[in-house]
């Protein structure tokens, strides 16, 4: 496999609920005074997934009310449409939650996708760049929606060592830093300043990630 | 291939080139292909639909045309496009420099100078020039019963269509029914009311102007007929009667050649037109002239075919 | 009243109000047909600059037609709220500008001093108006009008569905209607042209909207565009007449070619109050249009724009459901090109929303005018913006009896689309139980006529 292949995230399950019960809305952090419809997704790679969740809020009268990760990774998944996560999105017309689908999948199949940093495809680089973050992600790191975001993630040592390239290549400002262990045992970043800026981050995290697959041992 | 799906994407590739990865990039998952719109919505030529068919036996309105979201459908914007071509065209459309001489009519003309002045100045177009004035006066044959007036109007695509035609049959009735028929006089840049002095130079006793009507989509071959008894300046529209139409898919120029005879007929029996002019007398003629009432409008003509 | 105004040194000065008026005016073919606009561009902005001063209270005591002239100007002078005219009287005409677009000034309140302005002040506050100036006046004005429902909601954008037909044939009118219908156009009302103006025609017309209308619980009302005359004569024949149209004009003389006075349409008025078949209490409609007095020399040489005011001040006598001005129909030689059909429809809106009035527009132009099919399209975007109660609509917007083009069926849902207006509230639940639309978002049955019986 050659270095920096995206390795596109499978969607495992689509599901819609139009009508949800009240109880389950609540459980899982909806409002039952707002929300009505619920769009639920699982997919084998969780940080696309968040970002693509993170899109939907762009396009469509949408909230992010529930996504967590699973313990361990898709490769220790509870059964075969478990994956790496489980997103639910929830709005009050469930035609808007179409839509919020709508625009997650696009995102999965064309945009957000983890890369490999190895020529076995065993190590996995995520140095994706946001040019404008959509109303979940923005609370979720305290920023503004439509600011520029670099979500950076990689292996525990691949990433540590990679961040400190990001966070010299450009301009930029570490938002959230995510150490090991994490639910999928990655260490993952996040870096704000102009888009640009963002995205020379994002190239130097990467280049770096793949230096270390190539070079694990100093001495 | 290369619309900017994902700035991540491109950026990676960018940097696999720069770290010597030469392998080609890996196709891009396909998007999905563009489904070809339902029937229900955009009718072909060839299956239009049943509501269409149905509608098309009493109306030329445009209906079961179906949409694309809220917009037309492209076969029916480029018909829509050719209608409104046509009506432009009749509108821009002059009667050229001896095209009345060639036709053994006198030509005369108003005192509008060019095509727009025609149209934004109606006074203008209702009197006759100096010269005109006068070559009339010294051409045309006086006391006539009949003065018939060939004229551009609003669309000289229609005078010089159906226009002969109309002018001809008309005379013929005319002069089956004993009446004086004034000289062939075709007008330029002229308006209705230009009959009167037309007419009253003639000394007629009805002046009778034929003359394009105002283009609509599709059709601008339309002519108009307006009476007058009596003719002469300060003459109102209360004074005068009209029959509108007369192309090959309203009413045919023989048919209102024939009905606009009776029109003359009454005013010369009872010495006025317009809204005292009483229809009752000769109803029957009329009807009969006119083929009786309503027909069913045939169907609009597909203008762009491909 | 100072009559005078000195631009870079050139002094212009101005014979009379009449005058200043006409001047003032943006450039209009009927106004230099009238011979009454200003000879060339500086002229018209130092008439502007006259206009500007004078008091509103100097415009009523200066009516372009005399008092002892015209029963327009009597009636418009002879009932006009005086408390309302007390408010605004010492303003002048550019602080009258000033106080309709200012922020501060509400809806309710320009509703307030509605009634005590003459034409007059509506067209010459108009005068000082940019387009722009118009679209946030218009749109700042509400006018709230109820027959069978409700017209003019914030929010909402309503249609005339004008099916008609070049001879009157029933099933041709109907096919059109109900084309007209499953795209969502029709709650300003479902209005015919006849060809034939007769009584008997009349009555058969409105019979068969009336059927379609119960037979499918559509909330709107049904109106035959006869003359007024044949319509009182058609109301004996037993048939349902929801409103009562006339096309009214600026001055008596005007009016007299249309073969209409006060007398007569008060007539009308109270006929309809006791007879006619719809809700209320607002049952009229009246077209109008600038240069239809030039066009019967009936102008008295006031400019089109003001003589076009005054016709919204005989129409408000009759608290009418639905006012148009049809801006381009009337010809090139009033309205030659796009900019002035534009500038006209833009003007009328908001010259009858200032005087109280439900104001649609026909924004159309005949095949002679320069004016495009885009120009069109977009004087119907702006009409939406600024507010307007309805537009026309027509197949593909084009009449086949009067041969111009207007509106089509499919231009109402997409403007209501871009500018995120909904039909009339009882309108769109019809629409959206029909599953045609919702809002302003088109429906699965949007555009099927199999939807209706």
């Amino acid at each position: 496999m050659p270095v920096l292949e995206p390795l596109v995230p499978k969607v495992l399950t689509v599901r819609r609920l139009p009508g949800a019960d009240p109880a389950l809305l609540r459980a899982y952090g909806a409002d039952p005074e707002r929300h009505r419809a619920l769009g639920l997704v699982t997919v084998d790679q969780d940080d696309p997934t968040y970002v693509a969740l993170d899109e939907a809020t762009k396009h469509a009268a949408v909230d992010v009310v529930y996504a967590r990760s699973f313990y361990a990774g898709s490769r220790h998944a509870s059964g075969p449409l478990s994956g790496e996560i489980l997103g639910v999105l929830a709005g009050e017309d469930p035609a808007e939650v179409d839509a919020g689908l709508d625009a997650l999948l696009q995102t999965l199949a064309h945009d957000a996708c983890f890369y490999a940093a190895d020529a076995g495809g065993n190590i996995a680089v995520f140095p994706h760049v946001i040019a404008s973050l959509g109303h979940y992600l923005s609370a979720q790191a305290g920023l503004v929606a439509g600011t520029p975001m670099a979500y950076l993630v990689a292996p525990p040592m691949e990433a540590t060592i990679a961040l400190d390239y990001a966070l010299k290549a450009a301009d930029v400002r570490l938002v959230k830093a995510f150490p090991p262990p994490t639910e999928t045992n990655f260490a993952a970043a996040w870096l704000t300043g102009e888009l640009h800026a963002c995205e020379a981050a994002a190239m130097a995290f990467a280049e770096a990630v793949v230096d270390v697959a190539r070079q694990p041992r100093e001495r | 291939m290369s619309a900017p799906l994902s700035r991540t994407r491109d950026l990676v590739a960018a940097l696999r080139r720069q770290l010597g990865e030469d392998d080609p990039q890996p196709p891009r998952a396909p998007l999905p292909p563009v489904p070809l719109p339902p029937e229900r919505v955009f009718p072909s030529p060839r299956r239009r639909s049943r509501m269409a068919e149905a509608a098309a036996a009493h109306t030329t309105a445009l209906v079961g045309i179906g949409h694309v979201g809220t917009r037309y459908a492209t076969d029916v914007v480029l018909q829509f496009q050719a209608e409104l071509a046509v009506a432009h065209g009749a509108v821009a459309a002059e009667l050229p420099d001896g095209w009345a001489e060639a036709r053994g009519y006198v030509p005369v003309r108003s005192r509008v100078a060019h095509h727009r002045e025609f149209l934004l100045r109606p006074d203008l177009g209702r009197r006759l020039d100096e010269p005109s004035a006068a070559r009339w006066s010294a051409e045309c044959r006086k006391d006539v019963d009949v003065q018939p007036i060939l004229a551009d109007g609003l669309s000289a695509v229609a005078t010089m269509g159906a226009g002969p035609e109309l002018l001809d049959a008309f005379t013929r009735e005319c002069e089956r029914k004993g009446w004086s028929v004034g000289t062939p006089v075709c007008a330029k840049f002229a308006r209705v009311w230009l009959q009167d002095e037309i007419g009253e130079l003639a000394r007629a006793r009805v002046a009778v102007i034929l003359l394009g009507e105002r283009p609509g989509l599709g059709t601008g071959d339309g002519l108009s007929a307006y009476l007058v008894y009596g003719p002469k300046r300060g003459n109102t529209d209360g004074n005068r009667n009209m029959m509108s139409n007369i192309h090959a898919r309203g009413t045919p120029p023989v048919d209102a050649a024939r009905r606009l005879a009776v029109l003359v007929h009454l005013m010369l029996e009872q010495g006025t037109s317009g809204v005292s002019l009483d229809l009752a007398p000769r109803a029957a003629e009329l009807g009969e002239a006119a083929r009786g009432g309503y027909r069913a409008p045939q169907a609009r003509s597909r203008l762009v075919e491909v | 009243m100072k009559l005078q105004a000195t631009i870079r040194g050139v002094a212009y000065s101005f014979g009379s109000v009449k005058e200043v008026l006409a001047k003032a005016n943006p450039p209009k073919s009927g106004d230099d047909l009238a011979g009454v606009s200003a000879r060339e561009p500086v002229e018209r902005v130092a008439a502007r600059a006259v206009l500007a001063q004078l008091t509103l209270a100097e415009l009523r005591a200066n009516p372009v037609v005399p008092y002892e002239a015209d029963e327009l100007t009597r009636l418009v002078e002879d009932s006009l709220d005086e408390s309302a005219y007390n408010a605004v009287k010492h303003l002048s005409v550019g602080q009258f500008r000033e106080w309709i677009l200012d922020a501060g000034t509400t809806a309710a309140r320009l509703r307030s001093v509605g009634p005590g302005l003459t034409p007059e002040m509506a067209a010459a506050v108009c005068k000082l108006m940019s387009n722009m100036d118009l679209m946030v006046a218009g749109a700042k004005c509400e006018v709230l009008v109820r027959c069978n429902n409700t017209l003019g909601l914030p929010g909402t954008l309503s249609s005339r569905l004008q099916p008609n037909h070049p001879t009157d044939d029933v099933e041709g009118i109907l096919y059109s209607a109900r084309e007209g219908l499953v795209y969502g156009c029709g709650d300003a009302v479902l209005g015919v042209n006849p060809a034939t103006d007769t009584p008997e025609s009349t009555a058969e017309i409105l019979r068969a909207l009336g059927d379609l209308r119960t037979r499918n619980q559509i909330p709107t009302q049904q109106c035959v565009l006869s003359h007024v005359t044949v319509q009182m004569k058609a109301l004996a024949l037993d048939c349902p007449m929801d409103l009562m149209f006339q096309s009214v004009a600026g001055t008596q003389a005007a009016n007299a070619a249309f073969g209409i006075d006060v007398r007569l349409m008060d007539e009308a008025w109270d006929l309809m109050r006791r007879r006619r078949s719809s809700l209320g209490p607002n049952f009229m409609y009246f077209e109008t249009g600038q240069g239809n007095a030039l066009s019967s020399d009936a102008h008295h040489g006031a400019d089109q724009v003001t003589l076009e005011a005054r016709a919204y001040g005989f129409s408000r006598r009759y608290k009418p459901f639905l006012v148009n001005t049809v801006v381009g129909f009337i010809g090139p030689e009033y309205l030659e090109d796009g900019p002035q059909i534009t500038r006209a429809g833009l003007e009328d809106h908001f010259m009858g929303k200032l005087m109280g009035l439900p104001m649609g527009c026909d924004a159309c132009f005949t095949y002679h005018a320069r004016m495009s099919q885009d120009e069109l399209e977009g004087l119907k975007v702006l009409l939406g913006a600024a507010g307007c109660t309805y537009l026309m609509s027509l197949p593909v917007g084009d009449d086949i009896m009067l041969t111009y083009p207007s509106t089509s069926f499919h231009d109402v849902p997409t403007v209501r689309g871009l500018v995120r207006k909904s039909p009339a509230p009882e309108f769109d639940a019809w629409l959206a139980s029909r599953g045609i639309s919702s809002g302003f978002t088109p429906g699965a049955r949007f555009g099927d006529v199999t939807v209706l019986r």
